[in-house]
């Protein structure tokens, strides 16, 4: 591959011609003169004790918050619509035994962040998914004052249930929710209004433990959100992380919530006539990775990711209890700097239940990332969820990101 | 009434009791240099540690939850800002919960707010520039006169956030200079005999090196900052680099050596590994080793 670097193909007369783009004009050497600059650094006067200056931001980002745009574009192709879908899936619907796909916007995601005063950072996201008007995705005021390693969180916010329920569509593998989000948590995940109180422990290992009240909007989740107002659904999450020597991390979260589930028949945009049956919702997930830390040497990074839902609610009207659960596993290969390799393994009814059979999906993706701002993702699935035969989907995926767009946590 | 007079009479004792650390102060760096840096101001009423290891590209740290523990504990964080460590430390710092190391705290220190900036773009940036800081360049920790002047920061807010010790602070600052001093005349000479020697950087990382020791770079095996070079690319810099006589190429000693050892190679170059942070190698253990270091693996190649 090196021979064609070789080839003098552009005439080296050209390219003497140019002025060498990069002179660094010597400055400041006279050769005696450190110690004498050495001397005169330390004798200069101290800064005055009351500045806190950081080299300031360029252009008009003086006091506007960090603003970014993410675009998720996907073309794809299947032999019948997937059975379920997550709002910010690609929208592929029509009849049910016929072809589909073509070009879908799958999301626009526009980002504001910014430190409020100093006591707060806000987070505003707002989402268009598959062009179906503007949605709050997040926007939330988080402290960063408090003491004694709490951090309240306030406003609407995806909530701390396992792990991929945090993270916005550009931060995941797959151009696909895992089936469980859209099963266990509702379409969008589980993200409502409500308050969340988390409490990083004085340890030497990280060990944090969040709880949250929300209110969910009933009809948004199959499990959660049938309860009138004055009944809130609460979690609470424990999440630990240990570093394995340097190149090897096991990141582990747990989580309880219990509420309502809507009774049965109940749609979005209507309103209760009482509390729906109670529900406990139970979730294990693991995180591993493998990354060494001088990671730009030759890019090799494996991860592994996992996570259980298992949930207790009962159906409408007999009240008899239903106990269903499912889980997803995923395996994500960097191979180079630029390609990447994953496969995941949905399955959901075991055991089932009246309000969720057995199914399961497996899912294969290449993808490419000419940058940390953009990606370009070949993805392919076949779904067993119902009894209409199993469907098989290929989709590609462009995404992009502009702006300001705060580093994610771990 | 007596007991009321027994409580103020220990809360006045307490106050002054408080006033002295009994602990050091904890500083957390983002590199290995800064945690040297603040290790020789801070003498021993300070424990430093850094977040990156020396044997890592300080732009792509995994921000690994573990981080947050000696974070969450830090009197002050020393960084080296213009957008070096964006990546990673930001969700950080507020998930280390620690109101002391916020932005605009007192413990937050971003040092390159005591050096003077280069490679400041000039007209409207964005990132078809590549991975373009558009604070200007932020490795600018190896020149000794940037080093002394972080240093000088540091033992500033030292003695702002420890008045007690404010002195042990400014002897310390000096000794460093003393040690900084004694090694000047070493240095200059060795300064001097790399004057005008021309070099082709992997990373636009060595603006500060190049400008303190009078290198000239002709040119970058990235097509861009952070950006991998495409074969046009290549041929070119390769005619360039036999064109104006470059016998060094230089890379940081975290990079992949794949492709700037071909360049190299091919235009008749030596490849020149060098460390840019303390604990780059195990030998490497100081700031001092650490210029040390790379002006012994300059002089060979000249």
């Amino acid at each position: 591959m090196i021979a064609s670097f070789f080839s003098p193909g552009t005439a080296l007369a050209a390219l003497l011609a140019q002025a060498s783009p990069v002179d660094t004009v010597p400055v400041s050497t006279d050769s005696n003169d450190l110690a004498k600059q050495f001397d005169s650094i330390l004798a200069a006067p101290a800064p005055p004790s009351q500045t806190r200056k950081t080299q300031g931001p360029a252009g008009s980002g003086l006091m506007n918050p960090d603003i970014s745009v993410i675009f998720d574009g996907t073309a794809g192709a299947a032999n019948r619509p997937r059975a379920s879908s997550a709002g910010d899936d690609p929208d592929f619907t029509g009849p049910a035994a016929r072809r589909t796909g073509g070009f879908a916007v799958q999301e626009v995601e526009v980002g504001f962040q910014s430190t409020v005063d100093p006591y707060f950072a806000a987070n505003v996201f707002l989402t268009i998914p598959n062009l179906q008007g503007i949605e709050v995705e997040e926007a939330y005021a988080v402290t960063t004052s408090l003491p004694a390693g709490l951090q309240l969180k306030l406003g609407v916010f995806r909530s701390a249930a396992g792990r991929q329920n945090e993270q916005h569509l550009h931060m995941q593998d797959f151009s696909l929710r895992p089936l469980l989000n859209q099963a266990y948590l509702g379409a969008d995940g589980l993200r409502s209004p409500g308050a969340q109180l988390s409490w990083l422990l004085p340890l030497p290992f990280f060990l944090r433990l969040t709880g949250e009240a929300l209110t969910v909007t009933p009809g948004t989740s199959p499990t959660l959100g049938g309860g009138l107002r004055s009944s809130p659904t609460f979690l609470g999450n424990a999440k630990t992380f240990a570093a394995l020597g340097e190149a090897w991390s096991l990141f582990l979260g747990a989580t309880v919530a219990t509420g309502h589930a809507p009774p049965a028949g109940f749609t979005e945009g209507n309103n209760l006539d009482g509390n729906g049956p109670r529900t406990l919702l139970a979730d294990g997930d693991l995180y591993l990775k493998y990354m060494p830390p001088n990671h730009v040497m030759n890019y090799f990074a494996l991860s592994v990711q996992s996570e259980y839902f298992w949930r207790r609610t009962a159906t409408d009207g007999s009240n008899q209890v239903q106990t269903d659960a499912g889980f997803y596993a995923q395996i994500v290969a960097q191979l180079t700097r630029r390609w990447h390799l994953g496969a995941r393994f949905d399955q959901l009814g075991i055991p089932a239940s009246a309000i969720q059979p057995k199914g399961d999906r497996i899912s294969g993706m290449v993808m490419c990332t000419p940058s940390e701002f953009s990606r370009v993702r070949l993805q392919g699935e076949r779904e067993k969820v119902d009894s209409g035969g199993a469907i098989y989907e290929a989709l590609l995926l462009l995404e992009f990101s502009v702006g300001a767009h705060g580093a994610h946590p771990f | 009434m007596l007991r009321t007079s027994k409580y103020f009479l220990s809360l006045l004792l307490l106050v002054p009791a408080g006033s002295v650390r009994a602990e050091p102060l904890r500083v957390v760096t983002s590199i290995e240099t800064f945690a040297d840096l603040a290790r020789s101001v801070g003498g021993a009423f300070v424990k430093a540690e850094s977040l990156a290891r020396g044997y890592q590209d300080p732009h792509f740290v995994e921000a690994k939850p573990s981080l947050l523990i000696p974070l969450s504990r830090a009197d002050l964080l020393v960084y080296a800002g213009l957008d070096l460590e964006i990546g990673w430390l930001p969700p950080l710092v507020q998930g280390s919960r620690n109101p002391r190391i916020q932005p605009g705290a007192k413990g937050n220190l971003d040092a390159s707010t005591a050096i003077e900036v280069l490679d400041l773009p000039a007209g409207k940036v964005d990132r078809g520039q590549g991975d373009i800081h558009p604070r200007g360049n932020p490795h600018y920790w190896l020149p000794p006169l940037n080093a002394l002047k972080v240093a000088k920061e540091i033992a500033a807010r030292l003695k702002e956030l420890d008045p007690v010790h404010g002195a042990d602070y400014d002897t310390n600052l000096q000794k460093f200079g003393a040690q900084l001093k004694a090694k000047a005349s070493e240095w200059s000479r060795k300064a001097a005999a790399l004057r005008g020697l021309k070099v082709v950087p992997y990373h636009k990382s060595w603006s500060y090196v190049s400008d303190w020791l009078g290198l000239r770079e002709i040119g970058y095996v990235e097509i861009k900052p952070g950006i991998p070079p495409d074969p046009k690319h290549l041929a070119e810099l390769i005619l360039r680099m036999k064109a104006e006589s470059v016998r060094v190429l230089l890379i940081e000693s975290f990079y992949n050596r794949g492709i700037a050892g071909q360049v190299a190679d091919s235009a008749g170059a030596k490849l020149l590994v060098l460390p840019s942070d303390v604990g780059a190698t195990p030998k490497i253990q100081s700031y001092l080793d650490l210029v040390d270091a790379v002006l012994d693996a300059l002089a060979v190649a000249k």
